[in-house]
């Protein structure tokens, strides 16, 4: 299985990776319909077919055209806008309304997110209990459904999880490739321990205040989501925070800067996810070998994750999400998918298969539930 | 007491990064071994403990004579909680952080075996204001034990940071973890700002 990638492309034959895509094309058609297909409902089945083939589609080309950033975007992006559309679609439907109140908080109506996660660890342990007003097991979005969804997820793929399993990071990776060009270019990089700022402070405030107060102050998602009735000016001052947050963190900076600010400056879960890189059997190995030093992956990397020095040094660090960009850009195809413990240059097809079947896999049955719906209300909407 | 915490907690970064540098040799300088610096620091931490259980009877007392009206304190309450905001916001931005730190004083004292109560006295008493919020706080609490409890929550926030200053030598990064510090200081600023500036108008429209 030892190779060397040099001279050597991702690219496969159409038979091959038509062969490739054979195994996902099974795996996704038996999880998306539970194992037992009901072809009763016309529109449900137009709308999963689509979404079916879309998928299989993405994931045939990864291996026909050998590139991965730009396919991976497009099911990322697509995953964020559906999910904001299924969970408004919901909250609409259950509520009238965008906005919760304090009796749904009361009732514990509240669909849970895996934002939530870093602030429910501390109150956990010291007092045993939840500090998040959503369901244990039952509901939209459970509490143990999602923080099992994302332990595992985490525990395989690392930070991986922030591009291939975040339905909120398709949002800033949508709008960091809006432009071409970056209009600001430097940005210090010591910013990317912001996070770990925000989670400490997250983190302790919300086991002290017994809240998560992320969720309730900070959130910027919740402009795509629900969010608190303005009924005084403390929730005015809370809708103030979250709707520039989103405006700021999430269109205007990644469109000027074509990184993914909110997911590099502000995620408290991004910070978790970092560390969870060191435990991820999946990496990404920058050869030294076939690198010439043009630097072109220190500039598309869209969370701070290379620099000068890394590449000099062939590390790529902690702070990496695995969406692949710098592979792609890379001109001498010297950064890859890797194994833990597996030396540069080494396994490099192998790694990359096996990667993207499991990441790919993840996110596309994870997606496929909010796609679906949304398919479906368009086939409704047509037919 | 949370809040208190809190409180604490922000203030200690900054306090840590202003009175650090004085402080720690101090401590450190001339003691023999890890031993004795727990010996100066428990000590140092104690007479800290002690300063703020009489701040909490005094406030408890005199607090309730000067904010006769909930709504004269939420003013105060509110324009101290956004001078502590900028000068936590001022402390994470400014870029040389020079040591300005009242503690300063104790370079005159000879006696080394009087430095940490004397470092404890003037580093818990040092004009702040989250002391002063802190005092505000107790001054509003409905018993002495409530005020003596808001005490121990902002003295527990402040002593987290001095805890694993025998460790200090050891640790791995401090880089990083300065800038995190740094920025968790700026982030706490903004908060209170937030929290002084709703305290404000909320006087100003319900008072």
């Amino acid at each position: 299985m030892d190779e060397n990638i040099n001279n050597q492309s991702m690219r496969k034959s159409f038979g091959k990776s038509l062969l490739y895509t054979l195994p996902m094309f099974l795996l996704t058609f038996v999880l998306m319909t539970g194992g037992r297909p009901d072809f009763s409902d016309r529109h449900g089945t137009i709308a999963l077919l689509i979404t079916f083939v879309g998928l299989n589609i993405l994931y045939f080309l990864m291996h026909y055209t050998g590139k991965t950033d730009k396919l991976r975007a497009v099911l990322f992006i697509v995953f964020a806008l559906t999910l904001s559309f299924t969970l408004i679609k919901n909250m609409v439907d259950i509520r009238q309304t965008m906005t919760y109140s304090q009796g749904d908080i009361l009732e514990c109506n509240m669909p849970f997110c895996h934002l939530v996660i870093p602030m429910l660890i501390l109150p956990a342990a010291f007092t045993q209990s939840i500090i998040y007003p959503g369901s244990i097991l039952g509901g939209f979005a459970s509490i143990s459904a999602m923080v099992v969804l994302w332990l595992g997820a985490s525990v395989i793929l690392g930070r991986g999880f922030c591009s291939w399993g975040c339905f909120y990071g398709g949002w800033d990776d949508g709008f960091s490739r809006f432009r071409k060009r970056p209009v600001i270019r430097k940005i210090g990089d010591s910013w990317k321990w912001m996070p770990f700022a925000v989670l400490l402070m997250v983190a302790l405030t919300s086991a002290l205040a017994l809240t998560p107060t992320y969720c309730d102050w900070i959130c910027p998602f919740k402009a795509v989501t629900e969010f608190e009735e303005v009924t005084g000016i403390e929730s005015a001052a809370k809708a103030g925070i979250f709707i520039s947050l989103f405006g700021g963190l999430v269109v205007v900076l990644p469109i000027l800067t074509r990184k993914r600010i909110q997911c590099s400056f502000l995620c408290p879960l991004g910070a978790i996810n970092t560390l969870s890189n060191k435990v991820s059997p999946f990496t990404v190995k920058i050869d030294r070998q076939l690198c010439n030093d043009c630097l072109k992956c220190v500039q598309v990397c869209p969370v701070f994750a290379l620099t000068k020095d890394d590449v000099k040094k062939g590390n790529v660090s902690i702070f990496c999400t695995k969406c692949g960009k710098c592979i792609d850009a890379c001109p001498k195809q010297a950064i890859h998918y890797g194994i833990a413990g597996v030396p540069a240059s080494r396994m490099v097809k192998f790694s990359r298969n096996i990667f993207l079947f499991v990441s790919f896999l993840f996110m596309a049955i994870f997606a496929s539930g909010s796609i679906i719906t949304v398919v479906k209300s368009f086939v409704n909407l047509f037919i | 007491m949370p809040e208190s915490f809190i409180l604490g907690l922000s203030s200690g970064s900054s306090c840590l990064l202003t009175c650090g540098m004085v402080i720690f040799p101090y401590l450190m300088a001339r003691s023999a071994g890890t031993r004795r610096i727990i010996t100066d620091l428990s000590l140092f931490l104690l007479t800290r403990f002690l300063v703020y259980f009489l701040l909490a009877t005094l406030s408890f007392y005199f607090g309730k004579a000067i904010f006769t009206s909930p709504v004269f304190r939420n003013y105060i309450s509110g324009i101290l909680y956004i001078i502590f905001s900028g000068m936590l916001i001022w402390y994470a931005i400014r870029r040389s952080r020079k040591p300005g730190c009242p503690a300063r004083i104790v370079e005159t004292v000879n006696n080394r075996k009087l430095v940490p109560v004397l470092l404890g006295i003037v580093n818990s008493l040092g004009f702040c204001p989250a002391l002063l919020l802190i005092l505000t706080k107790s001054s509003a609490e409905g018993t002495i034990v409530q005020s003596y409890l808001a005490f121990l929550g902002f003295f527990a926030g402040t002593a987290l940071y001095f805890i694993p200053l025998p460790l200090a030598g050891k640790i791995r990064k401090k880089k990083v973890f300065e800038t995190i510090g740094v920025m968790a200081t700026g982030l706490a600023g903004i908060i209170f700002m937030i929290k002084g500036i709703t305290s404000l108008t909320g006087g100003f429209i319900y008072g």
